[in-house]
């Protein structure tokens, strides 16, 4: 009788056997997709109408792409990046107050944070859309406050409204996507060693110098990450654009969305989205190289 | 003066009319005995307020046609936009498989495109025998040469509708939308055919042999407008809520939406231009693969009665393509008002006023697809 092979696992394939779902799911969901995306974007269809495309060395999708998205490129990282400094600004002292004061309601304060979740994120948007209305709430406050003219001076307003314009585009992406921002920053904050503030007001630094030198360099990793997980998907954002933004106000989302679902060129809208890529890839690269793999939330 | 019937008003007056012998071809849809069993269920997808619903009591089309004939109906108002629902189609019929719908109802060069694809199946025309009641004017299509693939649903008149609250005046012609006053408050909509066929008539172009050539200036004008922050949307059929709400003083827009949204505001007003307004049909088609054709045969025949096409008429304050509708409204006092709506039924004066938009060439459609879309999305 044959013995039975030693079935035994080595130490070191642990590992790789646990990470294997995880490294096939990305392969099948991410990888693969990525590679049909970046064959067509060197793709030429065979048909107007028809699903067929032919590869070609002809790089006619990409100076499409160029002279098609570059405005539209600037303007998304303006109010994607708008959005996102916004949402910092906003969302710093929240997961502050909800890390030193939440106390034992931290857990509800924190769930309170993904409540929005729970409601489908067109509806919310739409949603939106009677609350900034022309005579809706809020321009009857402004309206009430005889703010128009000043906010129209200040470019807040365009011609008298607040709907369809670049200011509730921002607004309606700094929103939607707080909770990205919050969560990372609740998880960072939480970290730090209250300790830490006390040894630095003991050793005679201001509130303001303990922010800078202490809270600040602490709470960078999940500043970041909050930051990064609102600005990449805000500048691909194509809802927010179509219903709370102008005529003016299309994001490079909505540009892809259109070239692939309303005019058909699936190979145009590859290329932007392959270039979408790179320049999200080529950032974050250039940022880890200034900043190191730790100012992104790693280690 | 409004020259409208709203919606309320109209079904409120078929409503009326039931008990009245004037108005029984309306009925003769109905089976009081009872329901058939379901066979199957025909799945049509459809644009929203165009069809006669259940309300105050009086059953809608859908529901007359389930009790008559026993099949469920599952109407589906999911067309917004004709050019993002051919999108959506696209995939499954260029892969030669089968949609669920059974029964389409699209815009005629729609149509004329799905028919050029091979996309369609041939009109059961033996089993619509009320397909006889097509008005004379329409039974030669130039989307549908063949004559075997479509059945009008309804035509409709695209022109200028506008809230006179908003505007503070009577709006008669296209230039008007690009008034300074109206900055912003004025939207267009994004099915090109009629925003720019609107624009075209506006520059005195013939738009029955329409060319790319005759369309850029158009085009071009739509553009400045965008830049220079008059226009304030590009819609489908959602500019609707936003002339109800007053976001927009004036659209451009449909002639039956605008009479119905009249009950919810007395302010709209829709006038075709002085210089004219676009025709359009919209058609029924049934979809390559289908397994409902009988069915749809079914819906078909029964939507081309004359009574049952009045009902449909009354509610959506559209052109009926069926023969005998304003006989049937003309018989009763209730209803004999809409056959004075020059809308419903053009005067020999505005049928002078209103142009169907002929094909375009292939590469022109193409071209102008391309640079109205990169209108709308840049």
């Amino acid at each position: 009788m044959k013995p039975l092979p030693n079935l035994r696992l080595s130490r070191r394939s642990v590992p790789q056997l646990l990470i294997a779902p995880g490294v096939a799911f990305l392969l099948f969901f991410f990888v693969l997709p990525i590679l049909q995306l970046l064959r067509e974007s060197w793709s030429q269809p065979s048909s107007r109408f028809g699903l067929e495309t032919t590869l070609s060395a002809n790089p006619q999708n990409y100076s499409d792409a160029i002279s098609l998205a570059a405005p539209l490129f600037l303007r998304s990282i303006a109010v994607a990046g708008l959005a996102t400094a916004i949402g910092l600004a906003v969302g710093f002292p929240m997961a502050w107050w909800v890390v030193r004061r939440g106390g034992r309601w931290k857990p509800l304060l924190t769930g309170l944070v993904v409540t929005p979740f729970f409601f489908s994120y067109l509806v919310r948007t739409i949603a939106w859309t009677t609350l900034l209305a022309d005579s809706g709430p809020l321009m009857q406050v402004i309206r009430f406050l005889s703010l128009g003219h000043l906010l129209n001076a200040v470019g807040l307003l365009e011609e008298g409204r607040l709907l369809n314009t670049t200011t509730a585009l921002v607004a309606g992406l700094t929103y939607n996507y707080l909770p990205f921002l919050v969560l990372p920053m609740i998880a960072s904050l939480g970290t730090i060693n209250p300790t830490l503030l006390d040894a630095a007001a003991d050793l005679g630094a201001q509130t303001p110098r303990i922010f800078t030198k202490v809270v600040f360099p602490l709470a960078l990793p999940g500043l970041i990450s909050g930051g990064l997980l609102t600005f990449i998907p805000a500048m691909g954002d194509v809802v927010n654009s179509q219903y709370l933004g102008g005529v003016n106000d299309r994001m490079i989302g909505s540009l892809i969305a259109d070239l692939v679902l309303i005019q058909q060129r699936f190979t145009t809208g590859a290329a932007i989205s392959i270039l979408l890529l790179l320049f999200i890839a080529l950032s974050l690269w250039m940022y880890r190289r200034k900043f190191g793999q730790a100012s992104l939330g790693g280690h | 003066m409004n020259p409208f019937t709203t919606r309320r008003q109209a079904l409120k007056l078929l409503a009326r009319g039931a008990g009245s012998a004037t108005l029984s071809p309306l009925l003769g849809a109905c089976n009081p005995s009872g329901r058939r069993p379901a066979a199957k269920t025909l799945i049509i997808s459809s644009w929203p307020l165009y069809i006669d619903i259940d309300e105050n009591g009086s059953p809608g089309t859908v529901r007359r046609f389930e009790d008559k004939t026993g099949i469920h109906v599952s109407y589906r108002e999911d067309i917004n936009d004709p050019a993002s629902f051919f999108a959506r189609i696209r995939l499954p019929l260029a892969m030669g498989a089968q949609i669920e719908q059974d029964i389409l109802v699209v815009p005629n060069w729609l149509a004329s495109r799905l028919i050029r694809l091979g996309w369609l199946e041939k009109l059961p025309l033996s089993s619509i025998g009320n397909a006889r009641n097509l008005k004379p004017w329409l039974r030669h299509p130039v989307w549908d040469p063949s004559e075997n693939y479509s059945l009008p649903w309804l035509v409709g008149i695209t022109g200028i509708a506008y809230n006179i609250r908003e505007t503070g005046r009577e709006l008669t012609s296209v230039n008007e939308l690009f008034a300074r006053d109206l900055a912003g408050r004025v939207s267009f909509l994004s099915e090109w055919r009629d925003t720019l066929g609107l624009l075209m008539l506006a520059e005195g172009v013939d738009i029955t042999r329409p060319t790319y050539a005759d369309a850029k200036p158009a085009l071009q004008r739509l553009e400045q407008a965008k830049t220079s922050g008059l226009i304030r949307a590009f819609t489908g059929n959602d500019y609707q809520k936003d002339l109800l709400v007053g976001n927009l003083a004036a659209c451009v827009a449909w002639a039956g939406d605008v009479a119905q949204l009249l009950g919810e505001n007395r302010d709209l007003r829709f006038v075709v231009p002085s210089t004219g307004g676009v025709l359009t049909a919209d058609t029924m088609v049934i979809p390559r693969h289908s397994r409902g054709r009988s069915e749809a045969a079914a819906w078909m025949n029964f939507v081309y009665e004359p009574g049952n096409a009045a009902r449909i008429a009354a509610t959506t304050h559209y052109i009926s393509p069926v023969e005998g509708v304003a006989k049937i409204f003309a018989a009763s006092p209730a209803t004999a008002s809409l056959v004075d709506d020059p809308l419903m039924f053009p005067t020999a004066l505005m049928n002078r006023r209103l142009h169907m938009l002929g094909p375009f060439s292939d590469p022109d459609e193409e071209a102008i697809e391309r640079d109205f879309a990169r209108l709308i999305a840049s």
